[in-house]
Formats: structure tokens, sequence, C-alpha cells
């Protein structure tokens, strides 16, 4: 190989490729999906054409919004704030089980082949498991209210952000690993000494989207009477008070924004 | 002898990256490897650490070998006292053992004393990664010390630092030799490893190549090495 050459002209490049018929074969079986999808689910552009006058004395009855400080506003932003409680406790309360699974989840801190398969199957499990299912479930053990609230997050966050720690966990840097193995270190003081100083940030980056992905999901466990904000919507339209019910919708997008805003900043301030 | 290699062999899939290596260091010498790219100068040391299976041979190290990298790999958050203290966790209760809170004090003071041997003890509090690369690199020698090796071997250890902090940390090598240490150090500075270390060795394809006192070796010992094809060819 000689990289000093005559000048002259460079040789052709070579043609273009045309896509494959791997791609033509994916957009044809895409496509199919989506016709089956469309019948399947009863799609119909006239049902929706129909429906407006229903949305229409809806959009109605909730304008304006009733803010009665006593009997809606205050009560609204007491759940709103069992609401916020609901997906604080369910994030935090999870972080021991999650963290333990995680180290065992992960190939680069795992025990050993029995509990890895374990720890990834019970993650899939409290994961594939809607924390709505969770929810149901415990308002029948512990009755109605915030409380089943918080155990279906924190039984359902267990699965989701054990699996994000442990992703997070395999992709960090080898080389601390290495070092440690070389000096002796167990499995424990590696994960203890180089994996999770390594991708702390990760994890807490982490921790913050599911704290602002559960105070959504605790507004939806309120609807099937989990306690919250949620609660007072799922009440306020079995009443037919749709005025009501968009002052609670209204002080929900403030939480949500608020919430939202605040992990956002958080978590670009911890940014590695 | 601190280390002795007899016929160390490895294959990747077949392929043979190092074909019967022999190799003794003694307690006291500093030895630098050169070799060109894939030569196997890094396999051979992560066998001699377990961080690789040989394929065949012996390797015997009397004592605890120890191994610092070209990618230094400290925990940066951190800190370089922090960093050092890790060496000693192989020997640490499992208690003492799970968070730097619980070092003991004996094992501090230790440490603090590795890190003054690397001239760093006044930076001990401070994050790892707010340290120059020099003296991170200084700082996973220390954490080699408080792992009380008896060798260590050190992979392209100054290969991502400035002239400089290249010198410093190979004349640091050729120190803790004198006081004791066996050091193997893969260097791709043939003036930096003539003039530090006691004795050169290089690998060519797999086999040791050249061994000789560091003021032996010459300049057509060191070009063969990396360009072989074109020193077999006779001079005029
Ligand atoms: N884990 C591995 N799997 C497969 N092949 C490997 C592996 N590690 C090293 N090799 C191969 O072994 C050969 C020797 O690699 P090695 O890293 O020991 O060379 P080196 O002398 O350290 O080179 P460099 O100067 O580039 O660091 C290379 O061809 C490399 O591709
Ligand atoms: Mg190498």
């Amino acid at each position: 190989m000689t990289l000093i050459r005559e000048p002259g002209p460079a040789p052709a490049p070579p043609g273009r490729r045309l896509p494959s018929a791997t791609v033509w074969l994916t957009l044809a079986v895409l496509a199919a999906a989506h016709v089956l999808a469309w019948q399947g689910t009863g799609f119909s552009l006239t049902a929706l054409a129909q429906g407006w006058r229903g949305m229409a004395s809806f959009l109605g009855d909730a304008l304006p919004p009733d803010f009665d400080w006593e009997t809606v506003l205050q009560p609204s932003l007491k759940a709103a704030a069992v609401t916020l409680y609901i997906g604080l406790l369910g994030t935090t309360l999870s972080i021991p089980f999650a963290l333990v699974l995680a180290v065992l989840a992960a190939r680069v801190t795992a025990y050993g082949t029995t509990s890895y398969q374990a720890a990834r199957s019970l993650l899939s499990f409290l994961r594939s498991v809607p924390d709505v299912v969770f929810a149901l479930i415990f308002v029948t053990a512990v009755g109605l209210g915030p409380f089943a609230g918080v155990l279906a997050l924190v039984v359902h966050n267990t699965g989701v952000m054990g699996k994000l720690w442990a992703e997070a966990m395999e992709e960090s840097d080898p080389g601390p690993r290495e070092a440690m193995r070389v000096l002796g270190a167990s499995r424990l003081q590696t994960a203890l000494h180089a994996v999770l100083p390594t991708v702390l940030p990760q994890l807490v980056g982490l921790l913050l989207y599911r704290f602002d992905v559960n105070v959504r999901a605790s507004l939806v466990l309120g609807l099937v009477g989990a306690g919250g904000i949620g609660f007072l919507i799922n009440q306020s339209i079995k009443l037919f008070r749709f005025d009501q019910m968009a002052t609670h919708i209204l002080v929900v997008l403030v939480l949500v924004i608020a919430v939202d805003q605040l992990s956002a900043l958080i978590r670009r301030r911890i940014a590695p | 002898m601190t280390l002795r290699v007899r016929g160390l062999r490895k294959e990747f899939g077949g392929r043979t990256v190092l074909d019967g290596l022999d190799l003794d260091v003694a307690p006291g010498e500093f030895t630098a490897v050169l070799g060109a790219n894939g030569s196997g100068k890094s396999t051979a040391l992560r066998c001699v650490v377990g961080l690789e299976t040989p394929t065949a041979g012996e390797i015997e190290v009397d004592g605890r070998a120890a191994m610092v990298f070209q990618k230094i790999h400290l925990v940066g958050r951190r800190s370089a006292l922090d960093n050092v203290c890790a060496g000693a966790l192989a020997r640490l209760p499992l208690r003492r053992s799970l968070s730097p809170l619980l070092f003991p004090r004996t094992l501090r003071e230790e440490a603090m004393a590795c890190l003054d041997r690397v001239g760093l003890a006044d930076r001990a509090a401070e994050p790892a990664s707010r340290l120059s690369g020099g003296q991170q690199q200084r700082v996973a020698i220390a954490r080699a010390l408080c792992q009380r090796s008896t060798l260590l071997l050190a992979d392209e250890p100054v290969s991502a630092l400035d002239p400089k902090a290249a010198e410093q940390v190979v004349a640091l090598l050729a120190a803790l030799a004198l006081d004791g240490l066996a050091v193997v150090a893969v260097l791709h500075q043939p003036s930096l490893a003539r003039h530090h270390a006691g004795r050169i060795v290089g690998l060519l394809d797999g086999r040791l190549d050249l061994d000789a006192p560091a003021s032996a070796v010459t300049d057509h010992d060191v070009d063969r090495l990396y360009a072989p094809d074109r020193a077999a060819v006779p001079a005029e």
C-alpha cells in the first residue's frame, strides 16, 4: 500500500444500491398489518363525523370550568397533591427492590446463572403486568384509596426501573470492571466500587424519568379507585359535572407540566 | 524470580496470537516491552493477570500482580484516595469493604503513603476526574502499590499522555523498580524505554524477538520489530 500517488482523476465511485428485496418485503408486511389493524379496531371516519354533535355538547357542558374554591378547586388541589405523593412514594419505595434486582439481572454484576435468570424473569413479569391491573388487585386487598395506588406503582415500577438500571449497568465502561478483577475484588465489590459509581448519573436520570411517568400513571390509577385526582375526575364524569371535570383536568395539566419541567431541570444538572 | 513465564500460547478462534513465550522478570527489574500493533503485548500481560486464559503454558507470579492500563480506569467521581484504597479490596473483611465510608483508618493511612510515593499526597481529596491524565495514571499506580503487589504490569501507560507527563510516569516506574518492584511496561516510545528501562524485550508475531539490556539495544533492533519485512532486506 502506498499513500503517495501521481496526480490524476480518482476512480469513479461505486454505483448506487437499490433497496433490497428484504426492504420491500418489510414494507409490504407493514402495509398489510395496517389494513388488518384498521379493520380490527373498527376505525371509521364516518362514526367520527357523526359523533361531533356529542363532542360539542360535552364541550358546552365543560366550559366554563367550575372554579368554586370550597367545592371544586380546593378539593382538586388536595387530590392533586395526593396524586403527586402516590407518584413519589411509588418511585422511591421501589428503589431498593429495583437496585437489588438490577444488580442480579445485569450480566456484568450477576452472581450466577440461577439468580440471573430468576431476576430477569421477575423483572419481566412485574413489567408486563400493567400498573392498573396491580392497582385493581391491591384495591381489593387494602381497599379503595391512595395506599393501593402506591403499592401498585412500587410493584410495577420495580420491574421497569430494574430493567432500565440493569441495561445502564451492562452498558457501563468495562475498564473499571477489569481493573477490579485484576486487583481481586469480588463481584459484589466490583458492583459497589466500579459499576455503580460509574453509572450513578444515568441511574438518577432514569429515576427522575420514572418519577415523571409515575405521577402521570397515578392519575390513571385514581380512575380505578386508587385515590388522587384521577378519582375526582372519575366521579365528576359519573355525576355529569363536566364543568368540574374541566377544572380537575386543568389542575392535572399544571401538575404534569411542573413535574416534567422539574425532572428535566434536575436531569440536566446531573448530566455526567 | 517475580515472574516466570514458560511456553505461553494464546489462540483466539484458532488464530495464534502468542506463540510460545518465555520470560523471567526479577525483583527490581524494569523491563520495557516493544512491538508492533497486534504483536500480542496486551494479550501477554492480560494472561499474566488472569484477564485472559492461556491456551497453553505456565505462568508463575511470586506475590501479587497489579496492572495499569492506557485508559487508566479510575472511578472519576471518587477521590484519588478512595481510588487508591480500592487496591486493598481483596484483603479487606467484606463488611469494611462495602463503601469508602467503611474503609479502616489504617487502610486510609496506607493509601496515603502510596499516594505520597507517586507525589500526589496533596491531591488526595480531589475527585479523580479533576486530575490531569498524568496524575490519574500515577493514582492508578498508587492503587497498584496499595494492592501490595510485587509485580506491576503496565499496558501502554503513557500512550495517552503528553511528552512531559509520559516522561514523569516512566521515571516513576523506574524509581519503583529501584524500590524492588518488578515492572513490566509496554511502551510505544523506544527512546523512553532505552532511557529508563533496564531491559528491553521485543515481541514479533507472538514470539520474543529481542531480549537485551536497554543499553545494548540498537536502532536496527528496534526497526526490525516495527518493520520486519523491510528489515529483512539485506542492507547495502
Ligand atoms: N479478545 C480477543 N478476541 C479476538 N482476537 C483478539 C482478542 N484480543 C486480541 N486479539 C487479537 O490478538 C492480536 C494481538 O492483540 P494485542 O492486543 O495483544 O496486540 P498488542 O501488541 O497489544 O497491539 P497494540 O500495540 O495495538 O496494543 C491482535 O491481532 C488482536 O486482534
Ligand atoms: Mg495493546
